[in-house]
C-alpha cells in the first residue's frame, strides 16, 4: 500500500508553497508570484489527488471482484471435474461387470495365457474405476474432527514402513522435534491421514535407489505442523511440479515405476480435507521434498 | 442341502444386456435356476409370478429403480433375500442400501465368483428359517444387543462406550454371521474405501470391540481371527422382535 500514498505527494507541495507565501516569509515579487502558483498548485494537487484515490480505490475493487470471479470460475470448474469423473465411472462400470461375468464363462479355459491377461488388465480397469471414485468420495464424505497425535502416527507408520520387503534397502529415518514440548495435536480423521502419509514414504521408497536415506520429520511453529518426507530418489524436473497430484499425472520419470498416477491425487485431496497444505520441491537427479501442513488445534 | 431336489431360483434385475446375458449362465453353471428381468417393473411382476429364493437387483435402471423396486418388495411385507448391485457406492448409498432392507450389496464391476458366495451366505442364512437380520432394528446375540438406529450397544442390558467406526464394524458383523469377512471387505462396508495401506485400520477397531465384549481373540466367543483371510462372527444373531 506504500506506493499509493505518491497521489498525495502533489497536496504536501501546494500546502509548502502556500505556507510559504503566507507567512510573509519573504517578499521577493519573484517568490511571490511562484507562492501564487502555489496556491494553484494546491488547488490542482487536492483535484489530483481526489481523482487518483478514486482510481486507486476502484482500481482495487475490481481486483477483488476478478479474484472472486476466478475462485468462483474454479469451484465452478472444480464441479463439472468431479461430475465428468463421476459420469466416467459410471459408464466404466457395466461393460467391466459384464466383461467380468463373460471371462468366468470362459473358466474351462483358465490356464490359458490371452485370457488370464485379459483378466489382468481387466482387473486394472476395476481397480482404476473404483480409485477414481474413492477419489470423488474423498471430497465429498464427512471427515471425521477427533484429535490426532501425529508423533504416535508417525512411528506406527515407520514401523509398518520397515517390514515391508521394499523399504529393505533405503533407510527410513523418523525425526520429531519435540523439544521442549511436544508435537501439538491436529483435527482430522487418523486412518485417511496415515494413508496420505504412507503414500508420501511408498513413494519416496518406489523413487529411490537402494541404501540411500529417507527422512521423515515433523516439526510446529506455533500455528501449524508440518511433516515433511524427503528422498534422495530420481527427483522429478521444475516444469513438471506444477502437474504432480493432478489424477493420473504420471512424470517422465516416473513412467518406468509401477504406480496408478493417483498416489498424490490422493493425498492431496486428503490434506485438502483438513485444511492443509501440500509443497513439493525437487531437483531431478537429486531428490524431493514433500512438506503437508495442518493447522494446530487448540 | 436341499440343493439337489430343487436349485434355488434367483430372479436377476439389470437393465443391461450384456450383463444379464453374461452373468445368467454363470450362476446356472453354480447350480441356480435364474429368471431374467430387465427393468422395475417386470421384476415386480416376476417376482410375484415365479416367487424367488433370492432377488439380484441393479439399484441404476431407468423409470423404477432398484431401490424402488426394493421398497416395493418390502412394503408388500416380502422379505424374500436381496442383494443390491450399487453403482455410486458413495458411503451414504451403501449406508441407505441396508437400511432399505437389502441384505447385502455389491459395487460393480465385482467378481462373479464374489456375488456367488454372497448369493450362498445370504442364502445360508434365510434358509435357516431365521427372519431377515437386514430389516431388523435391533440385533441381539447372546448378551450382547445392538440398536441399529440409536447406534448403541449393551451387554446384559450395560450400554457399552464404542467409537462410530466400532459399532458399524460390529453392526455389519452381525448382519453377517458366520461369513469370513476379510478386512477389505469390512474397510469398503464401514470406512467406503478399501486401500491396502488402511487395513490396520480394521485391525485397531476389532481390537476395541473385542476390549468392549470381553472377548478373547484366542478362546473367542463373538469374533474369530481366520489367519490370512479376515474375520468372522461365530456367535448366533437373532432378531430382537
Amino acid at each position: 500500500m506504500k506506493k499509493y500514498g505518491l497521489v498525495l505527494v502533489p497536496i504536501a507541495l501546494g500546502l509548502t508553497l502556500a505556507l510559504v507565501w503566507q507567512s510573509g516569509l519573504t517578499t521577493n515579487p519573484i517568490l511571490y508570484l511562484r507562492a501564487d502558483a502555489g496556491s494553484l498548485l494546491l488547488l490542482l494537487g487536492i483535484g489530483a489527488s481526489i481523482v487518483s484515490v478514486l482510481g486507486v480505490a476502484l482500481w482495487i475493487l475490481a481486483r477483488y471482484r476478478d479474484r472472486k470471479l476466478l475462485l468462483v470460475y474454479q469451484r465452478e470448474q472444480a464441479d463439472a471435474h468431479r461430475r465428468f469423473l463421476r459420469r466416467l465411472d459410471h459408464e466404466i462400470k457395466n461393460p467391466l461387470t459384464a466383461i467380468r461375468a463373460g471371462l468366468a464363462n470362459l473358466n474351462g479355459r483358465s490356464n490359458d495365457p490371452v485370457l488370464s491377461s485379459i483378466r489382468g488388465q481387466v482387473g486394472r480397469l476395476a481397480r482404476l474405476s473404483a480409485d477414481l471414485r474413492k477419489l470423488a468420495d474423498l471430497e465429498t464424505q464427512s471427515v471425521e474432527q477427533e484429535p490426532i497425535d501425529l508423533g504416535q502416527l508417525l512411528n506406527e507408520l515407520v514401523a509398518l514402513e520397515q517390514e515391508r520387503p521394499e523399504a529393505a534397502a533405503c533407510h527410513l529415518a523418523l525425526t520429531l522435534f519435540q523439544t521442549p514440548w511436544p508435537l501439538p495435536s491436529i483435527a482430522g480423521d487418523r486412518d485417511l491421514l496415515f494413508i496420505a502419509l504412507h503414500n508420501l514414504v511408498d513413494n519416496a521408497i518406489k523413487f529411490s535407489h537402494s541404501d540411500s536415506t529417507i527422512e521423515i520429520r515433523a516439526f510446529e511453529d506455533g500455528r501449524s505442523v508440518a511433516v515433511e518426507v524427503a528422498d534422495m530418489g530420481i527427483g522429478i524436473g521444475e516444469d513438471e511440479l506444477p502437474h504432480l497430484g493432478e489424477e493420473l499425472y504420471r512424470g517422465s520419470t516416473a513412467r518406468s515405476v509401477e504406480g496408478s498416477g493417483l498416489g498424490l491425487a490422493l493425498v492431496r485431496a486428503i490434506v485438502a480435507r483438513h485444511n492443509g497444505t501440500m509443497t513439493i520441491r525437487s531437483r531431478a537427479g537429486q531428490g524431493t521434498v514433500v512438506t503437508l501442513r495442518f493447522p494446530v488445534t487448540h | 442341502m436341499d440343493d439337489k431336489k430343487r436349485s434355488c431360483r434367483i430372479l436377476l434385475v439389470d437393465d443391461e444386456p450384456a450383463i444379464t446375458v453374461n452373468l445368467a449362465p454363470f450362476l446356472e453353471r453354480a447350480g441356480f435356476a435364474v429368471v431374467i428381468a430387465d427393468d422395475g417393473e417386470t421384476a415386480l411382476c416376476r417376482v410375484d409370478e415365479c416367487k424367488p429364493d433370492l432377488i439380484v437387483l441393479d439399484v441404476l435402471m431407468p423409470r423404477l429403480d432398484g431401490r424402488a423396486v426394493l421398497r416395493r418388495i418390502r412394503q408388500a411385507d416380502n422379505w424374500t433375500p436381496v442383494i443390491l448391485l450399487t453403482q455410486i457406492g458413495s458411503p451414504t448409498e451403501r449406508a441407505l442400501a441396508l437400511e432399505e432392507g437389502a441384505d447385502d450389496y455389491l459395487n460393480k464391476p465385482f467378481e462373479p465368483y464374489e456375488l456367488v458366495a454372497r448369493i450362498r451366505a445370504v442364502l445360508r442364512r434365510s434358509r435357516a428359517g431365521a427372519p431377515s437380520l437386514a430389516g431388523a432394528r435391533r440385533l441381539r446375540s447372546g448378551l450382547l444387543e445392538l440398536d441399529r438406529q440409536a447406534r448403541r450397544a449393551t451387554i446384559a442390558g450395560q450400554e457399552i462406550m464404542l467409537t462410530a467406526k466400532a459399532v458399524s464394524v460390529l453392526e455389519y458383523m452381525l448382519l453377517h454371521p458366520d461369513e469370513v469377512l476379510s478386512r477389505e471387505r469390512l474397510l469398503d462396508a464401514v470406512w467406503g474405501w478399501d486401500y491396502p495401506a488402511a487395513t490396520r485400520a480394521v485391525d485397531t477397531r476389532i481390537a476395541e470391540l473385542r476390549r468392549a465384549l470381553k472377548d478373547d481373540a484366542e478362546t473367542p466367543k463373538f469374533i474369530e481371527t481366520i489367519i490370512g483371510q479376515g474375520y468372522r462372527f461365530i456367535a448366533r444373531v437373532e432378531v430382537v422382535a
